[in-house]
């Protein structure tokens, strides 16, 4: 009884010390939270941006002593969903970068800032069109490069003369897709890339006539253009059989890297890596469809910075104030020089630096005859609509008559359940 | 009463700890579920009842995924079991080198998932990929298009995840094995018991208070584990049959922006798991002693 | 007296367990591979191990070019709290469980998980706003906590399922020899315990070692990244420096095999009850 309490005492006790113990480290753990007065700048640029974003960062701290700034990086979907959950937890970065795309859902959650009215005019005059990022009337992003698009890129130590209409890409691929130990495995292709995934089938169905989406954001995929397009893919792979049966990204860009493709189509993120391992590496437009005699349209898009929404006062003046520094003219050029990027800016453009390159140039010829990226939310649910239907036309399951009329339905319903 | 206290007591720091970083969290969840928040209710979201649930319902994909997260759960946590208890038990004896044998065993379990899916991803491409390769040089069969079609596609997630999983069932039934007097077991060889008998009637029922929790925490990791499927598949590929539940939840959350919708599915898969979980522990007795 | 297994057996059982280590090993293999390819590069044609053009210079990148060391030491910290807690909380509460029928005892059960039942993807959120509001946000304390969280139901199960295996007898005979109860505990059935306090170490170290989505909603701070969120800076949104990220995920593996090397001896070779009877 009274024996038992003073055991019961004791017990407790010498437990809790216990467990206190190792709750010590915790209590010194509590630290490293970065000052309040940081300019944080969120952003998906790649590790060679990124150097270059940290240079311009803090050149941008020597001339404005009393600020500090920093930048996090995220890979681009991450950064789309950390920002939501940022934001509606009451934080955030001062400024976000990313692709153009994110504006659309962004701007509908509120989350970034018309910012019009807060920079100067002829500071955006200097800003070609597309480098500027409208929604609804209003600019949500400027943009500090546009491009990103896709390119055809060949091999030169394996084609000379990279073809221009697709029939020509149809037979060069032909002879190029060779069985060289005839063990029944295709050892080189003429032409593989990411197939499969629709972003790289969108400048195929711009070729011949279709798009994703109309001005109104509704998805435009059950036409004659879009069956025409699907079915062009079918023959690439079943009729002419000059893709290989599986083609993600990674497999298309180590056959391209091992020299056993010949072409692909890719963007320029990749070229840093070709380039650098010594690649002898052409640039040309991606084909013109021979059945239409259009060029293949890729998406372009610009990149470039948002500001949060809640921003006030002193501090959002600080933060217009760095972007207009990151998205000016030597910092664009900052950016081309070690990441070969478009500039979005006029003066910047009319730079040698950009004129004298000849992959700009190829970049830019590929860029004008592409079509600009939608920024609506819209558009995410018509990749998903569309990426199984394209999928079961490459894989027999579906005719394109089906599939065009499929991904038609689903999109509606899903925009339809975005925009409850 | 005394006893109950010195119980409390001790108990009670894990179970504070689990509570506070829990429970808001889940009625957060709730709450979102009976509401309409989504891109265009970003804010200004409100609560509007079971709209949420009734859709989740209504569409027919929940159930054909359902039922493919049921086959997805229980194929792996029977292989990671069998294959981890089948292993842990041929280190129990006493083989010279089982210690490098068992070290390296582990290597799935501690090398990021990240890669190796994707590497088992690679190893499955239809001509480059080692399984195609030992396949036809070793057993003279023929390739499969692993990742073209989505039952073999599933088939491809299920092995890497089968790969990734039973180093955990092996740590577990190892230590377990370690609770069984060696007496028990040489008083059945006296009484003439066979290995089989020993195995059945011995091992698998005393190693039973420490498989409970493995198995039942195994099918809920299972369960809502997306992330293999998602890397093996490249994201539900092909034509996005290669799904299960939480992959939805994923989908409609960053993709549509449709977290009321997310809320609810999520309660939806917690439900299902907790009247699974609830029938499976009360089954085999898994909240009592055994001695 | 044991009876000693026939020759065919042993050579049976070795050619099985060394079928598995062969399916264990080879895809590590082939990690190792990309680490050692320059150009990253995922996939290849060639079975090759070691590839002709292999060079050691992701390695050096590794560890020089960028925070791996910082990351590694962030990771260690954050682990082995996550591991004391763990393993403190768990095996007190465990022990609860299994010798004390209290009320709520069945409920408290099926509660502990009842927490790993939740898509986390939907927790984040509110997680976040809470670690906000606690100031715990972007803290090691923050991570550390919630990992704790996350670790506990299963290790006071398993805690709780390996008392349940050892006899109450000896805890009787303890007190009787004038032991505390806590004594009875700390001396006594500790000890027998100790594989599963080897399952409990090894699991709260992986929850803390190897998580990404948490750390990446409590962590801002890149001089506070952990291992998982410094090898996502390799990736990017459409290529990968698979050269770094394989290079930086075998030697992430390398504590964690260290560990449990150094813990396997208790694991599989701790006090077995018969010895310890009478």
């Amino acid at each position: 009884m009274h024996n038992d309490r003073l055991l019961l005492h004791g017990f407790t006790l010498e437990a809790y010390a216990m467990i206190r113990l190792l709750l010590i480290p915790l209590l010194f753990l509590s630290c490293g939270a970065p000052g309040e007065g940081d300019l944080v700048v969120w952003n998906n640029m790649r590790p060679e941006g990124r150097d270059v974003l940290d240079s311009l960062l803090v050149a941008y701290m020597e001339i404005h002593p009393d600020v500090t700034c920093s930048q996090v990086y995220y890979e681009t979907e991450e950064l789309r969903s950390n920002f939501q959950i940022a934001s509606l937890g009451g934080s955030g970065p001062d400024l976000i970068y990313g692709p153009s795309d994110q504006v659309g859902p962004f701007s509908e959650m509120k989350l970034i800032a018309p910012i019009e009215d807060l920079l100067p005019k002829d500071f955006l005059n200097g800003f070609v069109d597309a480098g500027l990022v409208w929604r609804h009337g209003h600019l949500y992003q400027v943009s500090d490069r546009v491009g990103n698009h896709l390119h055809l890129l060949y091999n030169r130590k394996i084609i000379t003369q990279p073809p221009e209409t697709t029939d020509e890409m149809i037979e060069l691929a032909k002879e190029l897709t060779i069985d060289e130990d005839g063990d029944g495995r295709i050892d080189s292709y003429g032409l593989a890339w990411n197939f499969e995934e629709p972003y790289f089938f969108v400048p195929f169905l711009g070729g011949f006539g279709g798009w994703v989406m109309d001005d109104e954001a509704h998805p435009t995929l059950n036409n004659q253009e879009t069956i025409n397009a699907f079915q062009f893919m079918k023959d690439l792979k079943f009729t002419h059989k000059i893709l290989p049966p599986e083609s993600d990204y990674d497999t298309a860009d180590a056959l391209f890297k091992e020299g056993r493709t010949a072409m692909i189509i890719n963007g320029p993120w990749s070229w840093a890596e070709y380039l650098d391992m010594g690649m002898d590496m052409g640039l040309a437009l991606i084909p013109q469809v021979s059945e239409t005699g259009k060029w293949a349209v890729p998406m372009v898009s610009p990149q470039g910075y948002s500001l949060n929404v809640n921003l006030e006062g002193a501090r959002r003046q600080q933060t217009i104030d760095l972007l207009q520094y990151l998205t000016s003219d030597e910092a664009q050029l900052a950016f081309t020089r070690v990441m070969k990027t478009i500039p979005s800016r006029v003066r910047a453009l009319q730079d040698s630096l950009v004129t004298k390159d000849d992959m700009l140039r190829i970049s830019m010829k590929q860029a004008q005859v592409g079509k600009p990226m939608p920024v609506d939310p819209e558009l995410r649910a018509i990749w998903d609509a569309l990426r199984p239907n394209y999928q079961s036309v490459l894989n027999g399951t579906k005719s394109p008559e089906e599939a065009a009329e499929d991904a038609q339905r689903e999109a509606e319903k899903m925009i339809k359940a975005m925009n409850q | 009463m005394k006893r109950q206290t010195i119980a409390y007591s001790f108990a009670l720091p894990a179970f504070i700890v689990l509570g506070l970083v829990v429970i808001f969290p889940f009625f957060y969840n709730v709450v979102l579920s009976l509401s309409n928040m989504s891109m265009r209710h970003f804010w200004d979201w409100k609560i509007t009842g079971l709209d949420r649930y009734v859709e989740v319902f209504k569409e027919g994909i929940f159930y054909t995924t359902l039922l493919k997260t049921f086959a997805w759960t229980f194929i792996n946590v029977f292989f990671h079991v069998v294959i981890g208890v089948s292993l842990a038990l041929l280190l129990n004896r006493p083989l010279p080198g089982r210690a490098i044998i068992r070290t390296l065993l582990v290597l799935p379990w501690a090398v990021p998932q990240y890669i190796t899916a994707l590497t088992w991803r690679g190893m499955f491409h239809f001509e480059y990929g080692a399984v195609n390769l030992v396949l036809d040089k070793v057993f003279g069969v023929q390739g499969v298009a692993w990742l073209s079609q989505p039952l073999t596609t599933f088939g491809a997630c299920l092995i890497t995840n089968i790969w990734l999983g039973f180093p955990f069932m092996m740590i577990i039934a190892l230590g377990g094995l370690q609770s069984i007097p060696a007496e028990l077991y040489e008083a059945a060889v006296v009484d003439g018991a066979s290995r089989w008998q020993r195995l059945w009637k011995i091992t698998i029922p005393l190693l039973r208070p420490v498989l409970v929790p493995a198995i039942s925490l195994g099918i809920i990791w299972t369960f809502n584990n997306f992330n293999v499927i998602w890397l093996v598949s490249n994201g539900g590929k092909p034509a996005d049959q290669v799904h299960i539940l939480v992959s939805y939840v994923y989908r409609a959350v960053f993709n549509l922006y449709r977290f009321g919708y997310a809320a609810a599915l999520s309660m939806v898969i917690f439900g299902i798991l907790l009247l699974m979980s609830v029938r499976f522990i009360k089954s085999t007795k898994g909240t009592e002693a055994v001695y | 007296m044991k009876q000693k297994d026939p020759l065919w057996l042993t050579i049976v059982i070795y050619i099985v367990l060394l079928i598995f280590v062969a399916f264990s090993v080879y895809p590590v293999l082939r990690v190792v591979t990309i680490s050692l390819r320059p150009g990253d590069q995922l996939h290849s044609r060639s079975l090759a191990i070691i590839p002709e053009d292999a060079s050691l210079s992701s390695y050096k990148t590794l560890f020089t070019g960028t925070g791996y060391l910082q990351w590694m030491l962030n990771s260690a910290i954050v682990s082995i709290c996550v591991t004391l807690l763990g393993v403190g909380l768990a095996s007190t509460a465990g022990y609860a469980i299994s010798r004390f029928s209290f009320r709520g005892r069945g409920s408290a059960m099926i509660a502990l998980i009842t927490t790993q039942m939740f898509p986390v993807t939907m927790l984040l959120l509110p997680m976040f706003m809470m670690l906000r509001a606690l100031h715990l946000w972007n803290t090691f304390g923050g991570l550390i906590i919630i990992y704790s969280a996350t670790a506990l139901p299963f290790c006071v199960w398993t805690m709780k399922g390996y008392y349940d295996t050892i006899p109450f007898s000896l805890e009787e005979a303890a007190s009787i020899d004038g032991c505390s109860p806590f004594n009875a505990f700390r001396l006594v059935v500790l000890p027998l315990a100790l594989p599963a306090l080897v399952i409990t170490a090894l699991f709260s170290f992986m929850a803390a070692w190897s998580e990404y989505l948490v750390a990446a909603v409590v962590l801002n701070d890149k001089r506070l990244y952990t291992l998982p969120l410094g090898l996502k800076m390799f990736q990017s949104n459409f290529s990968t420096e698979w050269g770094l990220y394989a290079a930086g995920a075998l030697i992430v593996a390398v504590p964690v095999m260290v560990l449990f090397l150094s813990l396997s001896k208790w694991l599989v070779g701790g006090l077995t009850l018969g010895s310890v009877k009478g």
